[in-house]
């Protein structure tokens, strides 16, 4: 088996600029948005926090933190693994650099835009879909030239065989054209406001066919597809199964675009279409560990790295999140389930389970094993790095566990009756004052994730300004006491 | 995973140096698959098809089942009266439900104040049931005819009643026996006009909201 590496075969000129500059705002507005997300769960357990001026309520801020989390971090940190991937996976230069400047400048200049216009209460009112009218179609444009730059880039490259990484961005690239285009489809009334082309149900069925597939196919795929090249490079160990990438592939994107009607069901919704989203998703547990199954596997042989590498330790959390969000979902979405959970905090914690545990995790093995290599510097504190790690799991561990009480407690307290017939609780207040442990609890997990968000920060930041060895050296130096 | 062959597709070279094996499904996890694949045709099949189940079904086998649990207990079925007992009784539940609104003294806040002698819905006491029971929405004031049962509505109207002749200066007998100075059908037939307001308030209101659903 020849074992032929990056560095076995004559370097093409990667641009890796552009993937430098994708980290930078990757990290940038990923301080912004878990920052704004603490500032908004302080406010839910603390109402003075809302400042009492109208730009800074929840009501305001909360779309600002989902955007800024999902499309400014989310989005940046698979585009700079993209661009750093796919050069490599394809051995060749991205398709047009000026099409990958426009692209970056393009997507920060709409996070610009998403943060001005949120807090001044500009809104379409769907959720994750809030940009209005002016910016969905910037968005269109700036994706356009993503997915022309993307696939140029495929059509020039220099290998047959196409990696599964990139049928992951693939999949990524085309279905979210599809589903902003479509979702974002409205009459244009002024400047600022506009009327969706759908009505009602129709629009509220479109709306989350939209919003799911927002976690499907944003949050989902082509964190998978960094799963497949950042995993095993860190670990320097074969993938698991060439066949179980592929079936749970196809399984994945054909199951995932019918699941969004759970999002409706006891709704007005005809039946047999609650029926649909519920089985589909249900059927999406399998495909979705294919992927968990095929990260963990891969790491055989590498399991006793795990004591030591801050990356794969990571990982291994990313990807058990994963797993564990994908089998809360299904369960969720089933009839009964729904009826228990839904409006309830434990949708938040399910949110967050995948959010600070997949794709927040996933991010910071990535950058960890990659901000290293792009400015051929060994990582500045190693130790900081297994200490981030721990403060961000167990973050996550007390902002779900929280959040699964009391959102068990809500749904079973709004539904109960007493031997008259009666609401147990007529006054939906009384329940949210029961709530409050749990909002302060979410609140310390939520302050814990950022403290090792900003230790995250401090740290490559050293790495990229040279407290770090130079790799080129090969020392292996302990690492600075902290 | 005994059916591992652990041997490598070759594919590295183009791959950055990334290997994959030729490993089979996980047969577990092809199980967990087509279990979830026969289960959700299975499902879909019963809940159209054979159990012939629907939303609306449930929603009436659930009310049909509440029917017999909790026979519907009109508050007309329920006589009211202005005793010591209900009014004690209504002191309770307005400590617990209606000072938020109407103020701890009832001297009014968000909703209207019972100390002096305006009556926005009618004053009877059928008036003030019927209004505690079907709230006025547009005011603000919920219905809590699906809250409370019809005993506590009566014994929170015979309170505000007292309270209210209490703060004016009119005898509480004066109530007691249903004369209302304000009514417009007059102070002999008073118990009977009130009585039969309130009846026609009610049937306009089921007619308006018949008008809504068709």
């Amino acid at each position: 088996m020849s074992q032929v590496g990056t560095a076995a075969v004559p370097m093409p000129n990667y641009d890796d600029d552009i993937v430098r500059k994708f980290f930078g705002a990757t990290v940038i507005w990923g301080a912004v948005g878990m920052l704004v997300g603490v500032i908004i769960a302080l406010q839910i357990a603390w109402w003075p926090a809302n400042l009492g001026l109208p730009w800074t309520t929840f009501g305001r801020l909360r779309p600002l933190h989902t955007n800024a989390v999902i499309f400014a971090f989310g989005g940046n940190i698979c585009f700079t693994g993209i661009y750093y991937s796919m050069q490599r996976l394809l051995k060749v230069r991205m398709y047009s650099d000026l099409l990958s400047k426009l692209h970056f400048w393009g997507w920060q200049g709409i996070i610009v835009a998403a943060a001005i216009t949120l807090p001044l209460g500009m809104t379409q009112s769907k959720e994750y879909a809030e940009l209005i009218w002016p910016i969905d179609i910037a968005i269109t444009v700036v994706w356009v030239i993503f997915a022309i730059n993307f696939f140029g880039t495929i059509a020039i490259r220099k290998v047959k065989h196409i990696y599964v990484a990139i049928w992951f961005y693939m999949s990524f690239v085309i279905t979210i054209a599809v589903l902003h285009i479509v979702n974002s489809l409205a009459i244009p009334a002024t400047l600022f406001r506009s009327y969706p082309i759908f009505a009602g149900l129709t629009d509220g069925l479109v709306q989350w066919w939209y919003g799911h597939n927002a976690v499907g196919f944003f949050l989902t795929t082509p964190f998978l597809g960094l799963m497949y090249y950042f995993l095993p490079r860190a670990a320097d160990r074969p993938v698991y199964s060439y066949r179980l990438s592929i079936v749970h592939f196809w399984g994945l994107v054909f199951l995932y675009i019918w699941a969004g009607p759970h999002h409706l069901l006891y709704s007005a919704l005809p039946d047999w279409a609650q029926t649909l989203g519920m089985v589909f998703s249900v059927m999406l547990l399998a495909p979705s560990w294919g992927g968990m199954l095929n990260g963990l596997l891969t790491l055989r042989g590498a399991w006793d790295r795990l004591r030591t590498d801050p990356i794969l330790k990571f990982m291994v959390v990313a990807v058990s999140f994963y797993g564990m969000s994908t089998f809360e979902g299904p369960m969720m979405s089933i009839r009964a389930v729904n009826g228990l959970a839904h409006f309830t905090n434990w949708v938040i914690g399910h949110v967050h389970s995948g959010a600070l545990g997949w794709v927040g995790m996933m991010s910071f093995g990535t950058l960890y094993w990659l901000v290293p290599k792009l400015w051929k510097r060994e990582l500045a504190y190693p130790k900081m790095a297994t200490q981030h790690f721990w403060l961000a799991t167990i973050g996550i561990v007390l902002y779900t566990v929280s959040m699964w009480v009391a959102g068990l407690m809500e749904g079973l307290q709004w539904r109960a009756v007493n031997d008259a017939g009666q609401l147990a609780n007529p006054f939906f207040l009384d329940i949210v004052n029961r709530l409050m442990p749990y909002y302060w609890m979410r609140l310390l997990g939520g302050v814990l994730y950022l403290t090792g968000m900003v230790m995250f920060l401090f740290n490559l930041l050293k790495t990229i300004k040279g407290s770090g060895a130079s790799v080129s050296e090969e020392t292996h130096a302990p690492a600075p006491a902290v | 995973m005994s059916k591992d062959t652990n041997r490598l597709l070759g594919h590295a070279d183009e791959a950055d140096g990334i290997e994959e094996y030729d490993n089979p499904l996980p047969d577990w996890w092809l199980g967990l698959f087509w279990i979830c694949i026969l289960w959700a045709v299975g499902y879909t099949v019963h809940y159209h098809f054979i159990g012939n189940r629907s939303q609306e079904a449930r929603f009436e086998a659930e009310m049909a089942a509440a029917a017999v649990r909790w026979p519907v207990q009109a508050a007309e079925d329920v006589e009211f009266a202005m005793t010591p007992e209900a009014i004690a009784g209504g002191e309770v539940v307005y400590t617990m439900y209606c000072f938020v609104c109407h103020g701890q003294n009832l001297e009014g806040g968000i909703g209207q104040s019972f100390l002096d002698d305006t009556w926005l819905h009618g004053g009877s006491p059928e008036e003030i049931v019927h209004t505690i029971t079907n709230g006025v929405l547009e005011q603000g004031m919920a219905a809590w005819g699906t809250i409370l049962s019809a005993e506590q509505i009566n014994h929170a109207a015979a309170y505000v009643l007292a309270k209210n002749a209490e703060a004016l200066g009119i005898p509480l007998e004066q109530i007691t026996a249903g004369g209302e100075e304000g009514s417009e059908e007059g102070q002999d037939e008073g118990s009977e006009g009130g009585s039969h307001g309130s009846e026609e308030g009610s049937r306009g209101e089921e007619h308006g909201e018949g008008g809504v659903g068709s």
